[in-house]
């Protein structure tokens, strides 16, 4: 090979290694390819049998879940992705969700009816709290509402069960508020003054003009202004009763609630 | 509403010893503040109701006063429910819209709201005429209010069936024997006021199912 040819020969031997080059490379390549297909094919029916069979762990326990989640996000694979498959299916029997048919629809069924309960969740305190909910209260009465016995359910769970509503138009979100996620019912932006003020009343359960002024630096008419349009969405309510009027987060009913259980 | 009569005298009983258990709400200083906002207040005087209600059947209070005044016990104006039973140890009703650890009360204009929404709902009314210790109630807007846990007609039909139960109709009682008689002990109507009473009992004469005779202390009624 390293004797380089002369003559006219020359040329057609070059032809000829690069001809053989080119072939071999495509065995190769499609060798890769069967190999790399059997290997999908394999995990694949190795994912199916492992979510078959410990489909009731994955409904009944948070962390075997969790990590169950975990590792399909690791691998690219989104388990409650509803899309139709045709993408990364690989033409597994159209229609559905992969993992609707992988895993029985048993875990997808699971989110669904955790998104129910979100949103029952949701639209009960409405009224109290204008559709802003912390995403710990809305486990927390979840979790109030179920029988004795029942699974276990994270707040993971309920990030991903408030993702399967996103097929229903934008109404539900999740929202961070200073450094605690929320639940948003209502399709409403907040503005940074209204977030900074939610975040400030997350503190005590309670803002005031004069806190926000001396806190944030804001002038009185913005203080005031920024509380007027939360109250008027219903996410703040009012004490009249104290010497400065203070405005509360709806949140801190539920809260107060914790100290009442845990003291009495 | 009508749940489970059997576990009542433990439950009558034990509830005029065991404190009432308020709601986080009641904890919560705005919930005391007439809430400007609509929907906020609308949530605010479903929690006020549900509370009301709550509190009124734990201590088993069938009129209330809005003013927390302590003559409105439950049989000041029921001569026969002389023992008074658990009249007797009527709780501090104050407590109900005035909330001592946080230092918040609710307005007398906004409990009458809250009485209001009761009303709307059925669950509440105005006592009307004289009422014997109230001073001067009017039909309106007295002090002391009705409050229906159970309305007139759910106390209707729970005597109804206590009846059938036992198997007493075609026969006549007096209205004291229902509240106090040894034969209704259990059952969830026994120490109810005799007004209220009275007014079950007219529903059940409304459909047919009872007469009501006899003077003003020795009422008799029978059933059908």
């Amino acid at each position: 090979m390293s004797r380089k040819g002369v003559g006219l020969a020359a040329f057609d031997r070059s032809r000829l290694t690069s001809a053989q080059y080119a072939s071999h490379g495509s065995t190769l390549r499609s060798a890769n390819a069967q190999a790399l297909e059997n290997q999908l094919a394999v995990f694949r029916s190795l994912l199916h049998q492992f979510a078959r069979t410990h489909a009731r762990d994955i409904r009944s326990n948070p962390t075997f879940r969790a990590q169950f989640a975990r590792m399909c996000a690791a691998i690219g694979v989104d388990p409650l992705a509803s899309s139709n498959s045709n993408t990364n299916g690989g033409g597994s029997g159209g229609g559905g969700s992969i993992w609707a048919q992988l895993l029985g629809r048993s875990v997808n069924d699971f989110y669904f009816e955790l998104a129910v309960r979100v949103v029952e969740v949701c639209s009960e305190t409405r009224g109290e709290n204008g559709g802003l909910i912390e995403l710990r209260k809305v486990r927390e009465r979840i979790m109030r509402g179920r029988i004795e016995g029942a699974s276990e359910i994270t707040e993971d769970d309920i990030l991903r069960a408030v993702g399967t509503l996103k097929p229903l138009g934008s109404a539900y979100s999740v929202i961070t508020v200073g450094s605690k996620p929320y639940i948003r019912s209502v399709p409403k932006e907040l503005n940074t003054d209204q977030s900074a003020v939610l975040e400030a009343a997350q503190v005590l359960g309670y803002v005031s003009v004069s806190m926000l002024m001396v806190n944030l630096k804001w002038t009185r008419a913005r203080a005031q202004t920024a509380l007027e349009d939360l109250m008027g969405e219903g996410m703040l309510w009012v004490d009249k009763q104290s010497d400065e009027w203070e405005y509360w987060s709806p949140g801190f009913m539920l809260e107060n609630q914790d100290v009442v259980t845990e003291t009495g | 509403m009508t749940t489970s009569p059997p576990n009542d005298p433990s439950s009558s009983s034990s509830s005029s010893s065991s404190p009432f258990s308020f709601p986080p709400e009641y904890s919560f200083p705005p919930f005391f503040t007439r809430q400007t906002n609509l929907t906020t207040h609308h949530a605010q005087l479903t929690k006020w109701s549900s509370l009301v209600l709550a509190y009124c059947r734990h201590y088993r209070i069938f009129k209330l006063s809005l003013s927390g005044n302590p003559t409105t016990t439950t049989n000041a104006d029921a001569p026969v429910g002389g023992g008074g039973g658990e009249g007797g140890a009527e709780p501090d009703t104050t407590e109900l819209f005035h909330n001592r650890r946080i230092n918040r009360r609710l307005s007398l204009a906004d409990i009458r709201e809250v009485i209001d929404f009761l009303r709307r709902d059925g669950r509440a009314e105005y006592v009307s005429g004289a009422a014997p210790s109230g001073g001067g109630a009017e039909g309106g807007g007295g002090d002391l209010v009705w409050i229906y846990w159970r309305t007139p007609e759910e106390w209707a039909s729970l005597v109804e069936s206590w009846v059938d139960a036992t198997g007493q109709r075609g026969s006549v009682l007096t209205v004291y024997e229902l509240v106090e008689g040894e034969g209704t002990r259990g059952s969830e109507f026994h120490g109810l006021n005799q007004e209220l009473l009275l007014k079950a009992l007219n529903v059940l004469v409304k459909r047919g199912k009872a007469q009501i005779f006899g003077q003003e202390d020795s009422l008799g009624v029978k059933f059908f």
